[in-house]
């Protein structure tokens, strides 16, 4: 007999001829691809805002999202408070599968969102999806098995913690306002929309849907637009990132390249697949290898590069093969992947510190986050 | 050579959606600021509705051709986004869209192209792989799938979007601006004919397949 309420909302009892036809037609769901919009938009004024925005270097229409990801050796934690108390500035949390929970309370498909205060934890089990939501910073929505907890929530800084699993987070605060910790990185400036993924050993990925992103880990920068793809490990950081439609072999090769940092003679041949496989379409992978490599590699990345994408005037072989950075600047910007004078102006910023006034997690707890190089 | 052009046209650069710093809210909010011009909203209006939208599609024309098409849809919308008076029907007036587009594709498209043996088969290749499924279920789900197509439109549109977009009953009537009711009984009867057709369509060796 069919579960009428499972059929309709998720709830009551699952029914299991229905739950198999969700499993075996999962694969042909919607896999949210980018939306490339034309570059003229009808009667469409640009309307680009953010602190960060420096009018005289943005094109019209140039887009920037930042997302600055610092990675190091963070303490991961834990925190099972017994109580927390429900009172202060809270997120809505509304019940989209299943029965996501709220602590031990589970959050019902029929009653009105309910309310996630700091220190609390969301956590959705196999068959339960939810999303957080809060005016003035987008929507997040998260997957099934996941455990999302709040950390801090003001006008200016709102952070939760991703232990694992997925979130999908459609974001309209100015960059430098949310921020998300995972096992292996603290982010801060999240913006436009991704996909963030955190395994159980800590590992992660992210894929942009809408705008881009940047990644940051003492020095090392990534940068993923809207259409690409970025793989991070614990302790190594953000990997080289890559459009989703690169070759396989280009993308094993990046694969193999990232997570064999002092295996320098697989690192050299996965070096030489990618660079057979490129096409101009991989200068985004292409450029971030340029400060990955050193020697006569770095010069092997280089002449390829060039053969498909020829640098712009102002940038020499000498130059990049000595890592200049206006240069490595000058040739990104003629990608027109993204203005990384956005990111280069981030950079130069002091990270943005909790405002005394905010509702968040106690002092101890912080004082954990705050342990990164 | 260069292509930067290829580079630029295909991926999303100074073309993509500013997505950020909007002040966001309710869609119809959205709705009006992507009216007078605001990418941000528009592309959150795309993250909100692409679901449904590829569900639409997909319960309606090849597996192979839905992600073009969803990209279709949302750019027919965008220059026609002034014309909608009444922003409150923002789904179900993109919903339209989405049919249309459906319609004109099979317009466009060889007679008896959709569903033949061919076609299934091609779909069947180009369906992206995946460690969860045997080529016994994968030829399997596109039977279900096939199935579900076969249904009343006003069937086959909600349970792909349950079945297969993971949407749920009040996700399906909200963005598609059809009522509660509505909704809930076009899924218990879909339902009901899809077990009745897959039911028939199971062999006998096994058993039945639900």
């Amino acid at each position: 007999m069919m579960q009428e309420n499972y059929l309709w909302d998720g709830s009551g009892t699952p029914d299991p001829e229905i739950q198999r036809l969700e499993t075996l037609l999962a694969d042909f769901r919607g896999s949210e691809t980018a939306l490339v919009l034309p570059a003229e938009l009808p009667a469409a004024p640009s309307k680009f805002r953010g602190v960060f925005v420096n009018p005289l270097s943005l094109p019209r229409l140039a887009v920037a999202a930042a997302i600055l990801l610092v990675f190091g050796v963070t303490l991961f934690f834990t925190m099972q408070p017994k109580t927390v108390p429900e009172t202060g500035p809270a997120w809505e949390v509304a019940n989209i599968q299943g029965e996501p929970q709220i602590g031990t309370k589970a959050i019902a498909a029929d009653q009105a969102p309910s309310k996630l205060h700091v220190g609390q934890m969301i956590s959705t089990n196999g068959d339960s999806r939810a999303s957080l939501s809060q005016a003035d910073l987008g929507e997040i929505r998260i997957e099934p098995n996941s455990r999302v907890r709040l950390l801090q929530t003001d006008p200016n800084r709102k952070r939760i913690q991703l232990d694992v699993g997925t979130i999908h987070a459609a974001i309209w605060a100015p960059p430098g306002t949310f921020v998300v910790d995972t096992p292996s990185a603290v982010a801060i400036d999240l913006g436009c929309a991704y996909t963030l993924q955190v395994a159980p050993d800590g590992s992660g990925s992210i894929r942009t849907t809408l705008g881009w992103v940047g990644f940051h880990l003492n020095g090392r920068d990534s940068f993923i637009p809207a259409g690409a793809m970025c793989s991070t490990r614990r302790e190594l950081g953000p990997g080289v990132p890559y459009f989703e439609e690169a070759t396989p072999a280009f993308r094993e090769g990046i694969a193999k390249f990232d997570s064999n940092p002092q295996d320098s003679s697989a690192r050299s041949a996965a070096l030489a697949m990618m660079l057979s496989e490129a096409r101009a379409q991989d200068a985004l992978s292409l450029w971030h290898l340029l400060s990955r490599t050193t020697g006569a590699e770095r010069a092997q990345v280089y002449a390829r590069f060039a053969a498909l994408v020829p640098p712009p005037r102002g940038v020499t072989r000498a130059g990049i093969l000595n890592l200049d950075q206006s240069m490595l600047d000058l040739w990104w910007n003629s990608l027109g992947l993204g203005d990384i004078s956005v990111w280069r102006f981030w950079e130069q910023s002091a990270s943005p510190q909790p405002s005394a006034n905010s509702q968040q997690l106690p002092q101890k707890k912080q004082s954990l986050l705050k342990q990164q190089p | 050579m260069a292509a930067l052009s290829e580079i630029r046209s295909s991926h999303a650069g100074p073309a993509a959606v500013n997505a950020c710093n909007d002040t966001g809210g309710p869609d119809d909010s959205l709705v009006r600021a992507a009216q007078s011009g605001d990418r941000a909203a528009f592309g959150l209006l795309y993250a909100r509705y692409s679901r449904m939208v590829h569900g639409i599609l997909l319960a309606r024309v090849p597996f192979s051709d839905v992600d073009d098409l969803v990209q279709d849809v949302f750019l027919q919308a965008l220059p026609r986004l002034a014309s909608l008076r009444e922003v409150s029907r923002f789904p179900g007036w993109l919903a339209s869209i989405a049919r249309n587009r459906a319609t004109d594709f099979h317009r466009r498209a060889k007679p008896n192209d959709e569903f033949d043996e061919e076609s299934v088969a091609a779909q069947s290749e180009l369906v992206a792989p995946s460690t969860r499924h045997s080529s016994h279920s994968s030829a399997e789900a596109h039977a279900v799938l096939d199935a579900i197509r076969s249904l009343p439109d006003a069937y086959r549109e909600p349970l792909v979007l349950r079945l297969v977009e993971g949407m749920t009953g009040p996700e399906i009537a909200a963005r598609t601006g059809l009522t509660h009711g509505s909704v809930r009984v076009n899924l218990h009867r879909g339902m009901l004919q899809l077990r009745e057709i897959l039911g028939r369509n199971a062999s006998p060796p096994a058993g039945g397949a639900l």
